[in-house]
């Protein structure tokens, strides 16, 4: 398929997000599309706009994903395998239906804030799912690199070398992946005593844009809450949003960065101190720094390390070298 | 300055200060790097490693990590000086050399009492095999390391096949690391390899054993010795060996 067939996938939310970009830069839409390309993309998510699907049982985000996902997990062993020492399995595989916090069945959900400004209530509602960070120590630190961050910004894990160590979860700051115990490559080798499943969380439907088509959560918005773009595009959106109703953005900085901008008329603060962060639902702390800086600078000197070893090796050499003619000349005297 | 002959002492020199400071800043970091290394697995709340005392730091990942970054520092350096050092000296006593093979099995049958163990140089034949095995173990721990670095800090979205490869030769080396760190121990369990863990330790092994053993070396070493200024006395008759040190 060529690149200018690609383009054919310009869905409402994606030329209403370029063109509006456009008038906001001065640049023109992106002749080409970004789906199955290795561009960086960005998502916006508008709280201004989300209702949370107040009409409907399930939000239009969350029900899309359920039923984009619904076959991911393969059929769960039953039973389980107890691990060894530790005997803590987590099996969602019975409470698939659940929608109101992450699971290995629900990549996303929505957060209802009820928020106190200027002596007025207000309500907003906040999805959340994976950030997609610039730098995920989910990804980077994982033993087995089965989770890994694509050129285009998505942070996907691949659940056939996945053992559900649960690391990624212990690294970010959200505690997004959410493991599926019973499943995947750990039973075929110790289940006992190695592994206890498969990590899930959004990998930013992939394999919907590798075929052209939007995110199911983005596609599904009514109100087009949620947003799809180039980076540079979503980050003029978000900006220019953000200044138009004198709001917040979060994702930009947080984490070190992530391709995720909420856009909000009401501050983040005030918006954390209505969550309480519990497993599988997130807090939204403003303050987010990325732990893995930390060992950023040890790091850096590792990889100066081969030249400290080869010119030490040069020094040494050196001053072995003359100590020798030194020695050789003063016997000659 | 490796190969002087202290007669005095029964002692000769095997090891310079220098190679024992390479020796033990790679044995020591190498070691380090297994422990951060296993850390980094999800493995120390689930076997309750985390509640031994001294150990509550190693469910901490990012403290795991800058550890082994800074073993990895020292591991590295150290390694590329061993390599660039003794190279640009032309020393190539540690490299495998032909026959090693069959000799390294001529020893380890004597060992066990089968055969006579044939006149050896300053290193075994099995450890100069030993030797290429693990700088080869070492090299590839050291390039997958880097490339892993150099992706959490600058390429998180580095291409994935260059990211498994070098995940999975980590993982891989890491556990030939560990064989080849046992096997290394294993040899010091075997009596006649006994006088060679001294020198590890103070650089110097027993003469008499030297001559016993590595009659090569000796006899490479011995006619440089002497000099006008450095009279060895009565080489062919060393001073007694203590009992508890004979083998």
């Amino acid at each position: 398929m060529s690149r200018q067939s690609k383009f054919q996938i310009g869905r409402r939310s994606f030329l209403k997000i370029t063109a509006g970009a456009a008038i906001i830069s001065g640049v023109g839409l992106p002749k080409k599309s970004f789906a199955g390309t290795d561009e960086q993309l960005s998502t916006l998510i508008d709280l201004s706009l989300c209702d949370g699907c107040a009409d409907r049982k399930v939000p239009a985000c969350v029900s899309a994903c359920k039923t984009i996902n619904k076959d991911k997990i393969p059929q769960v062993a039953q039973p389980i395998p107890i691990p060894w020492p530790r005997k803590t399995i987590e099996d969602w595989s019975k409470k698939r239906e659940v929608f109101k916090r992450l699971t290995p069945y629900n990549f996303i959900y929505v957060h209802k804030a009820e928020v106190n400004m200027a002596g007025q209530k207000k309500t907003v509602f906040v999805p959340r799912r994976c950030m997609h960070c610039d730098n995920p120590a989910c990804a980077t630190i994982c033993p087995f690199s089965a989770n890994h961050k694509n050129k285009n910004g998505a942070v996907v894990i691949d659940q056939s070398i996945c053992f559900g160590g649960a690391k990624c979860r212990d690294v970010c700051p959200w505690e997004i992946p959410q493991r599926q115990s019973g499943v995947g490559i750990y039973l075929h080798i110790l289940p006992e005593y190695m592994g206890n499943g498969v990590m899930y969380k959004c990998d930013l439907c992939v394999e919907r844009l590798a075929a052209n088509k939007l995110p199911g959560c983005v596609e599904a918005c009514p109100r087009e809450a949620l947003l799809i773009g180039t980076r540079s595009a979503i980050e003029k959106m978000a900006g220019s949003r953000a200044g138009r109703m004198n709001g917040y953005i979060y994702g930009k900085t947080q984490n070190g960065g992530t391709s995720t901008l909420y856009v909000s008329p009401v501050p983040f603060e005030e918006i954390h101190k209505t969550m309480t962060k519990k497993p599988g639902q997130p807090d939204m702390k403003v303050e987010v720094q990325r732990r893995m800086a930390r060992t950023d600078s040890m790091g850096k000197a590792a990889l100066a390390a081969p030249v400290l070893g080869i010119a030490a090796a040069g020094v040494a050499g050196a001053w072995n070298w003359l100590s020798h003619r030194k020695d050789k000349t003063g016997k000659e005297e | 300055m490796t190969g002087k002959i202290l007669p005095e002492k029964n002692l000769v020199v095997r090891h310079s200060a220098l190679e024992l400071i390479e020796h033990w800043a790679i044995a020591i970091s190498g070691l380090v790097l297994f422990l951060t290394g296993m850390f980094e697995l999800p493995m120390s709340k689930r076997y309750y490693i985390v509640n031994i005392p001294g150990l509550g730091w190693s469910a901490d990942y990012m403290t795991s990590l800058y550890i082994h970054y800074a073993a990895a520092i020292v591991f590295t350096a150290a390694a590329m000086f061993h390599v660039f050092y003794h190279g640009l000296r032309g020393e190539k006593g540690l490299l495998p050399r032909k026959g090693d093979f069959s000799e390294s099995i001529t020893v380890i049958k004597s060992l066990f009492g089968f055969g006579e163990e044939p006149p050896m140089n300053k290193y075994l034949p099995e450890q100069r095999l030993a030797y290429a095995g693990m700088a080869f173990v070492i090299l590839m721990l050291i390039i997958s390391g880097l490339v892993k670095t150099y992706k959490n800090l600058y390429a998180p979205d580095m291409s994935l096949t260059v990211v498994l490869w070098a995940t999975w030769i980590h993982n891989i080396f890491f556990i030939l690391f560990f064989l080849a760190f046992l096997a290394h121990m294993a040899a010091i369990l075997l009596r006649p390899n006994w006088p060679m863990v001294r020198g590890i330790f103070t650089g110097k092994v027993r003469l008499d054993y030297a001559r016993h053993r590595h009659p090569l070396w000796i006899d490479d070493i011995e006619p440089a010795q002497e000099m006008p200024s450095m009279v060895v006395e009565d080489t062919q008759a060393p001073p007694p060996v203590p009992e508890d040190e004979r083998s």
